[in-house]
């Protein structure tokens, strides 16, 4: 309305007045009136006439005495004709369907987002202020609980341990204290770093970096300057949009050449041209894709896995490499008691999250010594109001080591608060890093006895140093050199699996010495600390999850290579492997050969090793040939103690390989493998925000598990969505045919550019649409992943298929619906051709048909417009076949069955529709489509049954003979 | 849009360009063998031969199950359409120059040759006022009989200019041939100019009368010889008319044919405009 008030201010003169107004009878009175009346009204005056400044007046109140000109047809409305008319419309709705397809995508997208605050001593008071405000010089405290607001370097810290998992990958959390202790700032206790946790203590700093300065922030600043990838769908969308390109280019130009050559005027050529190329867009085929993308995503976001980015759902599908983190994705990032050494043995702890696994025995009294000491020497506590829950999912106060014993305790001798309650603790040394042990003093069970129990435990040859007594069996033995031995050999095992190996031993102190009531000193120590009775070892580890080596046999057999990447030690990184599969059981490391073989680590042969292990600091001088020569040449690798660099480097070099490479990850240092990664996994539990932020999926349970469902949703989306693609492309034949045949045979327009988009966005969405839904074909877990060079989403074979086969069989069946329809109203099909310009011109109202009767231009306009229903219809019905054939691309239909609920809504909507269209009252004002008679309805069907038989016979031909010339011809 | 989709197909294909078009090496052109491309397009060529095979086959059933003499359908043509003679919707012309009219009258001179009375020799006569039925019997109908000499100053006989020469002009009305219809009521045409005062016009036959003995119609193969019966109209302007574009409207009435429909302006009425230029 705005242009058009502005163009042409009469027009809206014109249009404001009352049209009722003007039906009225002429509303003069002046004729009944006196002279003098007639010269009030007017303020004129007989003689003198009006005053010039009167008639000014007037004239510019009633405007110029002359006729409106007649309402001609804007220049505005004459170009929205030219916009909007013919083919034009078509390219709009793509247009629009553009818009749709990004709400749709908006809508699916959130972002998570998180606010801090800071403790910082400024002019000696402390001050809460927003983290943001931090600077750098700030003195700043931090507690337990507390997120570290920016790099410091610690000052003075009290029991201070950070989480540092999200940065480096360790499990464990880190104590700090103001030494420096490593050379690497990474690895030295005197640097907490930006948006680590502080598990417990306090500690005070120094602010050193801030913002984007800090390694946290250099990371971050790494991730999100990757330039990532286009996802393989969206390369595949844009290879068939090439495809689809030139062969609409092709068309155009060649109808083009020929419509010159017909003798069509330029302007008219240059019409057919763009009408041809528009016609070969398939307008809801994109929607289609984005609707099937969606579909999957909801699918999986049900079975755990939300997706962020919606063309990530096919990527895990296409996917040929898993750079899978270690800690919280692989294993539970919890520690867990894994194995315990006593009377000589090496028992096994249940590891498994449900406690499924195997019990040891628990009737050794040496067990009850051990548990004993490991639940009093413990200052980890369960959480208040924890009692419903299982003990293995409480919270737990306290250090992760010490949390595992708890459970593992209470979980085999119940409450271990009743046994605190019973042995009450009279003194306690905690842990510190000299000496390495932690002890405590408690009253005994029995209240007749009055002597005092001392347990300890910590770093194994430590604590073996201050014994002299072993217990075996319950009873306390001397430690000899053969006990020495045993304990050696046990703690080299335990430590050679990766665990963490802590050593407990405990004493009754004799009651002469110690009476009741003795006070100990712990800080200036005044009672035995040797000769002590050594009880066992403990290890723990954090253990893999239960799902994981089932998921990772899944992969292999997928075959998808799973790669370890962690931040955490070679020998718990290969462990870990070994645990769950990613190192497969027989198969050596170079290291492990020449161990068994006893030959110098030089001497091996790297390709007789399958499995690798390398260490960040060898990579680090790797150059890039040797890097892809390893990837290449070992199946099973583990990279440890990596930093976040080498990790996109590793994602890299697996990418420089033509790999599609997908990485799971947690932690900040992950995040920039996650972003360069094909498909970035993050975990939705554990994971940091900016791992979140820079992955495309999200694991909602933190189970590596959860992946093998995204890979077999996304292998099945692929192919669902060659099945989806090669049915909408099908009917883009019968759809641009008519055209092409109206331009050279001069027949009347078989289908017009209404009922073309009444196929494309309305009787081919839903079925398309339902292929998504379509199972798969055979086991595609089985089989190895498509190579994104060879195996394309739309390949020519498709095309020659959908539009060279099945489309030219569509096309004959709308054709014959159409010659069908005219020949029984009177129009035989050799009277068609060459008649379109008399059929065409509105002054000719007497056109004769093959049996003598003249039409007017109206009346054969209806039987045309009937055509067009009629061919719409009929491409509906050959669409049924088509629609049942493209279900499979291999097995026939009685194979795959129709168990699809979806697909078979599909064909009865596009029928309902279809008849809606034709049938109800008012369409052929509003759409220009009319009845049909319900015998044109079976035109098509002896061509709808070619297309099934053809097909059928065609995937009977390829299944009988594999690798022939059909399949070379014709699989897509 | 052409030429930018154009370089978009093309610029993909560039790294591989030469060698997809032609591989020496291999003998492929376009990534085909000879011995591939001989195989795939006779494959398409027998299968695009028994496609059209089979389109015949389905246009053969389906051209044997219609009638020659009747179309199966008829509720698209129910009512005729009424269309003027000379074939045009803006008669302009200069009545003092021959050269201007000539097309008209030539038009207006061969549509008429059809109703010469030599041509019509083995017409019978028929009823007037009645319908012709001749249902049963023999295949070929009769045909009654439509004299140019009934069209009498617009036959173009007596004036072979049609009036156009004087500034009267003759217009034909026909109304389109509907196999078996039969109006009811006696039809005859009307017309009307649209302006201030009535302009005088003639009919021929006298009140454009269509007699019912030209109904029904029975097809092209079947009433090979119809003469379908005409009106004639003489616009009788005077000289105040001239050089003005007068709206001629005409209907049939007097029947139960629509006249009045709503979109298709040309049933049972047809508008034109003249204009005589002096």
């Amino acid at each position: 309305m705005g242009d058009k008030d502005d163009r042409s201010p009469k027009k809206k003169k014109g249009a404001t007045k009352d049209m009722d107004d003007l039906k009225k009878e002429v509303p003069i009175t002046e004729h009944k009136m006196s002279v003098e009346e007639v010269c009030r009204k007017f303020q004129t005056d007989v003689v003198q006439g009006l005053t010039n400044a009167k008639a000014a007046e007037f004239l510019l109140r009633d405007g110029p005495n002359a006729l409106t000109p007649p309402p001609t047809t804007p220049e505005w409305v004459k170009f929205c004709r030219q916009l909007f008319g013919g083919f034009s419309i078509l390219l709009w709705t793509g247009a629009i369907l553009c818009f749709l397809a990004y709400a749709i995508q908006a809508a699916t997208e959130d972002e998570p987002a998180g606010d801090n605050q800071a403790l910082v001593i400024r002019e000696g008071e402390k001050v809460q202020i927003n983290a943001e405000e931090v600077v750098a010089g700030d003195l700043i405290e931090v507690k337990g609980g507390d997120r570290i607001p920016a790099d410091i370097r610690v000052t003075s810290a009290h029991g201070c341990k950070v989480d540092n998992s999200s940065l480096t990958g360790e499990s464990e959390p880190q104590s700090r204290s103001p030494d420096c202790t490593h050379d690497n700032p990474l690895e030295t206790r005197n640097v907490a770093f930006f948006s680590t946790n502080c598990v417990e203590g306090t500690a005070r700093g120094i602010v050193i970096c801030t913002g984007d300065r800090t390694v946290m922030g250099r990371i971050a600043t790494l991730t999100s300057g990757l330039e990532t990838g286009k996802t393989p769908i969206a390369r595949e969308i844009e290879h068939f949009i090439h495809i689809i390109t030139g062969v609409a280019v092709f068309l155009g130009v060649t109808f083009f050449i020929l419509a010159i050559i017909l003798g069509y005027t330029w302007l008219e050529a240059v019409i057919f041209l763009i009408g041809i190329i528009v016609a070969n867009v398939p307008e809801g085929l994109l929607a289609t894709v984005t609707v099937c993308l969606t579909l999957t995503a909801k699918r999986m976001a049900k079975k755990n896995c939300l997706v962020k980015n919606l063309e990530a759902v096919e990527t895990l599908g296409s996917t040929s490499t898993i750079c899978s983190d270690k800690t919280g994705t692989l294993t539970q990032n919890r520690m867990t008691v894994a194995h315990m050494w006593f009377d000589n043995q090496i028992h096994e702890a249940d590891t498994t999250e449900d406690q499924s696994g195997a019990a040891f025995d628990k009737s050794s009294v040496t067990w009850l010594s051990l548990s004993r000491v490991a639940a009093l020497c413990n200052r980890a506590q369960f959480k208040a109001g924890q009692d419903s829950v299982s003990i293995l999912k409480r919270d737990v106060a306290g250090d992760a080591s010490e949390s595992a014993l708890l459970k593992c305790i209470e979980l085999s001798c119940g409450s271990v608060r009743m046994m605190r309650d019973k042995n009450k603790k009279v003194a306690e040394i905690p842990f510190n890093s000299t000496n390495k042990y932690q002890l405590s003093v408690h009253e005994t069970e029995d209240p007749n006895d009055n002597r005092y129990l001392l347990v300890m435990k910590g770093a194994p040859e430590r604590i073996l140093d201050r014994c002299s007594t072993i217990m075996l069996q319950g009873k306390e033995q001397p430690m000899d050199e053969e006990m020495k031995e045993a304990f050696q050999n046990a703690y080299m095992e335990l430590g050679g699996l990766g665990e963490r190996v802590l050593g407990f031993c405990h004493v009754l102190l004799p009651e002469d010495q110690y009476p009741k009531g003795f006070a100990f000193d712990t800080d200036d120590v005044n009672f035995q600390t040797d000769n002590l009775c050594f009880v066992g070892l403990i290890s723990m580890i954090d253990p893999p999850r239960a799902a994981v080596p089932d998921a990772v046999g899944k992969c292999r057999s997928a075959g998808i290579k799973v790669i370890m990447v962690t931040g955490d030690h070679p020998i718990t990184a290969k462990a870990i492997a070994k645990g769950v599969g990613i190192i497969s059981e027989g198969n050596e490391t170079v290291e492990d050969i020449a161990a068994r073989l006893n030959i110098p680590v030089s001497q091996v042969n790297p390709r007789d090793a399958k499995a690798c292990v390398i260490h960040g600091s060898d990579l680090k001088d790797l150059s890039q040939d040797q890097m892809d020569d390893i990837l290449r040449n070992h199946t099973e690798i583990v990279f440890a103690r990596t930093s976040p660099q080498q990790k996109l480097i590793i994602v890299e070099g697996c990418q420089r390989l033509g790999a599609i490479v997908a990485v799971t990850g947690d932690g900040v240092n992950d995040s920039p493998a996650l972003k360069k990664a094909d498909i970035g996994v993050a975990m939705g539990i554990s994971g940091s925000d900016v791992s979140k932020q820079a992955a495309d999926m999200i694991l909602l349970d933190d189970n590596f598990a959860s992946i093998v469902t995204g890979v077999e949703e996304g292998r099945l989306i692929f192919d669902n969505l060659k099945k989806s693609i090669a049915y909408t492309l099908t009917s883009n034949i019968p759809e641009i045919t008519p055209f092409l045949f109206f331009i050279i045979v001069n027949i009347p327009l078989p289908l017009g550019t209404i009922t073309i988009l009444c196929i494309d966005l309305g009787t081919d969405m839903v079925p398309a649409i339902s292929l998504a839904y379509e199972a798969a074909e055979s086991d595609i877990m089985k089989r190895q992943p498509r190579n994104p060079a060879r195996d394309k989403l739309v390949n020519e074979r498709l095309i020659s298929i959908a539009y060279g086969q099945i489309g030219m069989i569509q096309a004959l069946g709308g054709f014959f619906a159409y010659f069908v329809i005219l020949a029984e109203n009177g129009f035989l099909p050799s009277q068609l051709v060459g008649i379109r310009l008399n059929w065409d011109d509105r002054s000719l109202n007497d056109l004769e048909d093959s049996y003598g009767q003249q039409w007017t231009y109206e009346q054969r306009k209806i039987v045309e417009f009937t055509c067009h229903t009629a061919f719409f219809v009929s491409i509906v019905v050959v669409q049924w076949a088509d629609l049942i054939i493209c279900k499979t691309r291999r097995n026939s239909v009685f194979q795959q069955g129709m168990k699809n609920k979806i697909l078979i809504f599909g064909l009865f909507e596009e029928t309902a529709l279809a008849a809606f269209l034709s049938y109800c009252p008012g369409m052929d004002v509003a759409l220009r489509m009319y009845p049909l008679k319900p015998t044109w309805w079976f035109c098509a069907f002896p061509y709808s049954f070619l297309i099934f038989v053809y097909d059928e016979a065609r995937k009977l031909i390829l299944r009988r003979n594999p690798g022939g010339w059909v399949e070379k011809e014709t699989y897509y | 849009m052409a030429s930018t989709e154009d370089k978009a197909a093309n610029k993909e294909n560039v790294s591989s360009w030469k060698d997809s078009i032609y591989n020496p090496r291999t003998g492929e052109l376009l990534g085909r063998t000879a011995s591939s491309w001989a195989l795939i397009l006779l494959f398409y060529l027998v299968f695009y031969c028994f496609l059209a095979g089979m389109f015949a086959l389905t246009m053969w059933v389906m051209l044997l199950t219609l009638d020659d003499y009747v179309p199966r359908y008829r509720d698209r043509v129910p009512e005729p359409g009424l269309v003027i003679r000379p074939n045009s919707l803006d008669i302009t012309f200069n009545k003092s120059d021959s050269k201007n009219y000539k097309n008209y009258v030539n038009h207006l001179e061969s549509f008429l040759q059809r109703y010469n009375d030599s041509m019509q020799e083995n017409n019978e006569e028929c009823i007037p006022g009645e319908y012709y039925m001749q249902d049963g019997g023999e295949m070929t109908k009769k045909v009654c009989p439509f004299r140019r000499t009934s069209l009498s100053l617009c036959s173009g006989l007596s004036d072979t200019d049609f009036g156009y020469q004087e500034g009267k002009p003759c217009v034909l009305l026909k109304m389109n041939r509907i196999i078996g219809l039969k109006p009811i009521g006696d039809p005859y045409i009307n017309c009307t100019v649209k302006k201030d005062h009535p302009v005088q016009m003639h009919y021929f036959p006298s009140e454009g009368r269509i007699d019912k003995m030209y109904f029904p119609y029975y097809g092209k193969k079947a009433h090979e010889n119809y003469m379908q019966p005409l009106v004639a109209v003489k616009l009788l302007l005077t000289k105040e008319d001239y050089n003005k574009e007068l709206a001629v409207e005409c209907r049939v009435e007097g029947t139960n044919l629509r006249n009045n429909d709503e979109r298709d302006k040309f049933l049972g009425r047809v508008t034109f405009r003249v204009k005589v230029v002096e």
